[in-house]
Order: structure tokens, then C-alpha cells, then sequence
């Protein structure tokens, strides 16, 4: 363990928590204003101007209907599968090193979902008939086709964004009953009604290691199964370089890689802008590096497989393109999503480059730089090459989508600088139990303690 | 009147021994409120058995078993006859069926969380700010003052470090709401 975790006290953990929530400097404001601007311009005022003009306000042509609202979608659920996913992981294997770092990375997976379901609506010509999904009797008998991905999609992502919801909150209830009791004003009746009257009582700790862990063994597989039947949108197609059994695997690695850069990225922000530096150590940012390097690694061997297959298949539409993906219009996408992706992470190998804090972001921005460039060429070369030269054709991003894009960053920054001034960032009850505090105090004699073994959870 | 005597620890052993020893006492209800979860504490007040999995068991067949319907009753309902295939096909409604089995799973979870877990609380119950920050507390609820006394004095020859009377009403309300 770090000396500066070790030097903690319990009370020092609420002590750095509730600041966190109730000390706001001028510097969030000023974040915080720039980022909801930033909404604001580059994301509400286009999508109204889309909705408005109708949607060939964006690039979209024929052959290519995706574009870069379906890459960005693509993205942001790629994006939340690390945090939650994770952080399940971590707890079903006990590791410690998740304790500090695990409320941040599960808000992130719920507001990239919530940004992801955006995109959607986005990319919907007629957002307002998004109702028409949902199986309900109606006037005009119109029911949706379950035989459809879109319609696995519809159901999976919303079993993954309350599943993630419930998840994050039940893990807060200690904690907002810890803040609860050193804040006033609306904060103090906020925290009441969502700690739901916790004591932190033995029945009460053993209830919620009981639904926590079944939440966390219900979650994992689940998951897996959202990003595996988002893939299925596009492997289900009978497009040459989309209709590929790969496909599944592929994308729930991309996804939890693109997660786990993303995770990097918010540890650093949130360490030296909300002062964790006492939580969020080297020890986290070693582990994370050393988890990106291993999915690096798998991503790397999943995109040469799915060359090989392409080229070993034959067929001369896979072979046009896998052609054209490595050297037509797109290549140079491709080959900085292969610098960025493959290439630059096995810097990795280094100690010293995983527990250096610059470096580290640096490279996880270029990594999810480099994912949504992925995205992107999965929707776009494709689409440009199918079986017939007459149904072949480009794409370019309008500056709305480009806007648009931005806009979704801009939302996600929005929802995550709410989220840390309200929920308590770091756990509280969880980083405790991993101080010594505890364990070190001299225990008395067994007779004492009537033959009783009692020993810390770690 | 009050009903409960806590008693405030430093050391979490010491608050677990002390709980094992009220309850060799006879004392019936006895509760360890600490920060952080005690692994002994089952052994101590006796092992805990929770409904929380039978929830989450009953839940997800329930949502299994919905999902299924649900796509099937869809296709029943707008029949869609596609190449000869079944109107009712089992690898795409099989996923359906699995999204379904752990949403109502997850979801009846959070039911059996709250129900055993008796939260959120309803009543006012005893309650010890200092406990969600670095103090182990045990709670000891009675029904006359000669147990609340009884309780006390074993609370402090066991070494608390301070012995509060408690009626059943947090300590943490602000003063214009008492």
C-alpha cells in the first residue's frame, strides 16, 4: 500500500469527500459553464437545426445511412463498458486497488450510456416517433419485429442503463448516509431521502453484500451481451467486412478498451482537479496501464484476424474490401487507428510510463482517439464497398454531425461535473476498509473476545 | 422515554466482544452499527441467512418467462411472415428472453435488498452519527428502564467510550426540525 493511503484516518475519507461535494471553487463554475456552452452551441442549437431542415442537414447518402452518428453511438456504449463491467469484475474478485476508483468509472459507464441513447435520437429522422419501438397496443396495430438486432439493442440498453443505475446507487447508499450527516441546507435533505434512513447497522452490511454481489454476477454477462448484439446491427447485414462472426468478441473487447482508456482519462482529471491524490494513486494508474496493455494486445490480434479472414475467405468482395480498407479512400484513418490503438500502447511494457500521470492521459485520449476512429471506419468503409460498383459510394461528416460530435463530448463533460459534486466520487466505506486503521489497533485477548476470529475485510 | 443504550467503541474487536458478551447476557436485540462491514459479526450475533437470492431466483424466471411472451405475443399479434420462416423463431426471441431474465432479475434484487434490509425506514430508529465516520457502536434496544441500566453499565464496564440513552429518533436531525 502507498505511504500517502496508509497515512489516512477514517475520518479523514469524510473529511476529503464531503469537501469535495461542498468546496466549489471558481474553476468548476467556469468548467462547468464552458461545458454546458459548449452543449448548448455545438449540440442542442444543430440538432434543432437538423430537426428542423430534416435530416439531410447531415452527410448521409445512400449507400452510407450510418454515418457519424451511428460511430458515435458505437463509441459512447463502447465507453461505458469498462465502468461498470469492471468494477463488477474487481468486486467478485476481490481486488482492493477497484475501491477508490469504482463510483467514477460506474458514473461514466451511466452517462455514456445516457449520451450513447442521445446519439440515437440523434441519428432519427423523426425522434418524436421513437415510441413506435415500445411493444404497446395501439390504433394503428403497428407492433415492433423482435427478430430485429435494433430490437435487441432497444432491450439490452435499457437493461444495461437501469442495471448500471441501480448498481451505482446501491453501492452509494453508505455514503450518501455519511455525507448526510455533515452537510445542511437542500444537500442534507437530498442525501436523507437517498440514503433511505441507512445506519450502517450488521444486518444492514450484510443485506448489501448480498444484493451487491448478486447485481454484480447479474451484470457481467449482461455486459458482454449488450456490445456482443449492438455488433450484431452490423454483422447480421449481408455487407462484405460487416458479416463476420468476429464481430461480437470484437466489439466487447474495443468496448472494454476504449473503457478502460476512458477510465484512465477521468482518474487523472479527477485527481488533480478534486484533490484525490491521496486515493487515486500510482498503484491504480499501474493496474489500469497494465489492463490496457493486455487489451491492446487481444484488439490488435482481433483486427489482424479479422484481415486474415477476409483475405483467406477468397471471395473477391472481401477482398475489394480489405483492399480498400488499407488503401483506399479511408487508409489513413486506418493507420492512425493503428498507431493510436495497436502501436502506441506497447509503451505500456514500461513501468515508468504506467505510473507517470501526463503520459498516461496523453495516451488514453489517443487511444479513445484512436477507437472512434475505429467506429467510424467500421460504418463508413464498408458501406463504401458492396457487391455492385453502382451501389458503392462516400462519405463525408457535414459540420452538423462534426458539431454534433463535439456537442456529445460537451454533454458527457456536462453530466459527469454534475455528477461529482453530488455523488460522492470516491466510496467512502469502501476506501476504509482498505486503510489499516482497523487491522493495526491491538486486538484483545480470544477469551475476550468469546473464541471469536475477527479479522478486516480487505 | 429511551429505548436503546449504545455504547461507543474505538476498537471494532472490542465492540464485536462486547456485543457476543451482552448477548450471552440475554439480551435479545442487539445491533453492531460500524462504517465499514465487520466480517465477525455474523458469528458473534448469529449467522444471518437473507431471502435477497431467492428474489433475484424468482425474479429472473418471472422476467424469462415474460420476455418470451413478450416477443412472441408481439409476433403473434402482428403477424409477419417472412421466407417460410416460424412465426415464432427461437434463436432471436432467446435473447430477448435473456435481456428480460436479468432486468426483472435485477430488479427484484433491489426489492429483496429493501424489504430484508427494512430500508428505506419508515420509523425512527437509533442511531449514531460518529458510526458512518470512526466509531463501532453497539445498540441495545429495551423495553423498561431496568434493562436500559442492566445494558449501560455492562456497555461501560466493557470499556465504551461514552454510553448514550437513545429513544428511537436519529441524533442527527438538524435543531428547526426537532
Amino acid at each position: 500500500m502507498p505511504a500517502e493511503v496508509a497515512s489516512l484516518r477514517y475520518a479523514d475519507v469524510n473529511r476529503d469527500v464531503v469537501r469535495s461535494l461542498v468546496e466549489t471553487g471558481p474553476k468548476y463554475y467556469i468548467t462547468l459553464a464552458c461545458a454546458l456552452g459548449l452543449t448548448l452551441v455545438c449540440f442542442l442549437f444543430p440538432w434543432f437545426y437538423q430537426l428542423n431542415l430534416g435530416i439531410a442537414a447531415a452527410g448521409m447518402n445512400h449507400p452510407q445511412v450510418w454515418g457519424t452518428y451511428e460511430a458515435s453511438f458505437i463509441f459512447w456504449i463502447g465507453l461505458s463498458h469498462s465502468g461498470t463491467l469492471l468494477s463488477c469484475v474487481l468486486h467478485i474478485t476481490h481486488s482492493s486497488w477497484r475501491k477508490a476508483m469504482y463510483r467514477s468509472a460506474e458514473a461514466m459507464t451511466l452517462f455514456s450510456l445516457m449520451v450513447a441513447v442521445t446519439m440515437v435520437m440523434v441519428h432519427l429522422g423523426r425522434p418524436w416517433f421513437i415510441h413506435w419501438a415500445f411493444p404497446y397496443p395501439n390504433q394503428m396495430e403497428l407492433w415492433p419485429n423482435f427478430r430485429s438486432p435494433l430490437l435487441f439493442d432497444v432491450t439490452a440498453i435499457a437493461t444495461y442503463l437501469t442495471g448500471s443505475s441501480v448498481f451505482i446507487y446501491m453501492g452509494s447508499i453508505p455514503d450518501f448516509a455519511a455525507v448526510r450527516d455533515r452537510t445542511t441546507g437542500w444537500r442534507h435533505h437530498l442525501y436523507t431521502l437517498l440514503s433511505l434512513g441507512w445506519r450502517g447497522t450488521d444486518t444492514e452490511w450484510h443485506r448489501l453484500g448480498w444484493a451487491y454481489t448478486l447485481l454484480a454476477v447479474l451484470i457481467i454477462p449482461l455486459a458482454v451481451s449488450v456490445h456482443s448484439i449492438v455488433s450484431w446491427d452490423w454483422a447480421s447485414s449481408i455487407v462484405p467486412a460487416l458479416h463476420q462472426t468476429i464481430f461480437a468478441p470484437y466489439f466487447v473487447v474495443g468496448a472494454i478498451y476504449s473503457g478502460t482508456a476512458g477510465i484512465v482519462t477521468v482518474m487523472f482529471l479527477l485527481r488533480k482537479y478534486m484533490s484525490f491524490e491521496r486515493y487515486i494513486t500510482e498503484l491504480h494508474f499501474d493496474n489500469l496501464g497494465k489492463l490496457l496493455l493486455a487489451l491492446s494486445l487481444i484488439w490488435t490480434y482481433i483486427n489482424v484476424l479479422e484481415l486474415f479472414t477476409g483475405w483467406y475467405s477468397g471471395a473477391s468482395t472481401e477482398l475489394e474490401a480489405l483492399k480498400y480498407k488499407l488503401f483506399g479512400y479511408y487508409a489513413p484513418l486506418y493507420w492512425e487507428m493503428i498507431l493510436c490503438c495497436a502501436i502506441a500502447p506497447l509503451l505500456l511494457i514500461s513501468k515508468r510510463f504506467r505510473t507517470s500521470f501526463v503520459p498516461m492521459l496523453v495516451l488514453s485520449i489517443a487511444i479513445n482517439i484512436g477507437m472512434y476512429t475505429e467506429r467510424f471506419l467500421i460504418v463508413g468503409t464498408s458501406l463504401s464497398r458492396k457487391y455492385l460498383p453502382d451501389a458503392w459510394g462516400l462519405y463525408v461528416p457535414s459540420l452538423v454531425e462534426l458539431s454534433i460530435l463535439v456537442g456529445s463530448v460537451a454533454l458527457f463533460s456536462t453530466l459527469f461535473l454534475l455528477f461529482v459534486k453530488i455523488f460522492p466520487s470516491v466510496s467512502i466505506y469502501e476506501v476504509k476498509e482498505t486503510l489499516p486503521e482497523a487491522a493495526e489497533l491491538p486486538k484483545p485477548a480470544t477469551a475476550e473476545r468469546g473464541g471469536v476470529q475477527w479479522q478486516p475485510v480487505q | 422515554m429511551a429505548t436503546s443504550a449504545i455504547g461507543l467503541f474505538v476498537d471494532p474487536h472490542r465492540a464485536l466482544a462486547t456485543a457476543g458478551r451482552l448477548k450471552a447476557a440475554g439480551f435479545a436485540t442487539i445491533e453492531v452499527i460500524s462504517p465499514i462491514p465487520l466480517e465477525g459479526a455474523d458469528e458473534v450475533l448469529g449467522k444471518k441467512t437473507s431471502v435477497i437470492k431467492r428474489f433475484t431466483f424468482f425474479g429472473a424466471i418471472l422476467g424469462g418467462v415474460a420476455g418470451f411472451t413478450l416477443a412472441a405475443g408481439t409476433a403473434v399479434l402482428y403477424l409477419h411472415p417472412t421466407g417460410g420462416r416460424p412465426i415464432i423463431p427461437f434463436p432471436p426471441f432467446l435473447i430477448i428472453t435473456y435481456e428480460m431474465t436479468i432486468l426483472f432479475g435485477i430488479l427484484a434484487t433491489v426489492i429483496g435488498f429493501l424489504i430484508s434490509a427494512r430500508l428505506p425506514a419508515i420509523r425512527e430508529r437509533a442511531y449514531v452519527p460518529e458510526a458512518a465516520i470512526d466509531r463501532f457502536a453497539v445498540a441495545v434496544s429495551c423495553d423498561d428502564e431496568e434493562c436500559l441500566d442492566r445494558a449501560a453499565s455492562l456497555l461501560r464496564a466493557a470499556g465504551a467510550e461514552e454510553v448514550r440513552m437513545a429513544a428511537s429518533r436519529p441524533t442527527w436531525r438538524l435543531p428547526n426540525e426537532a
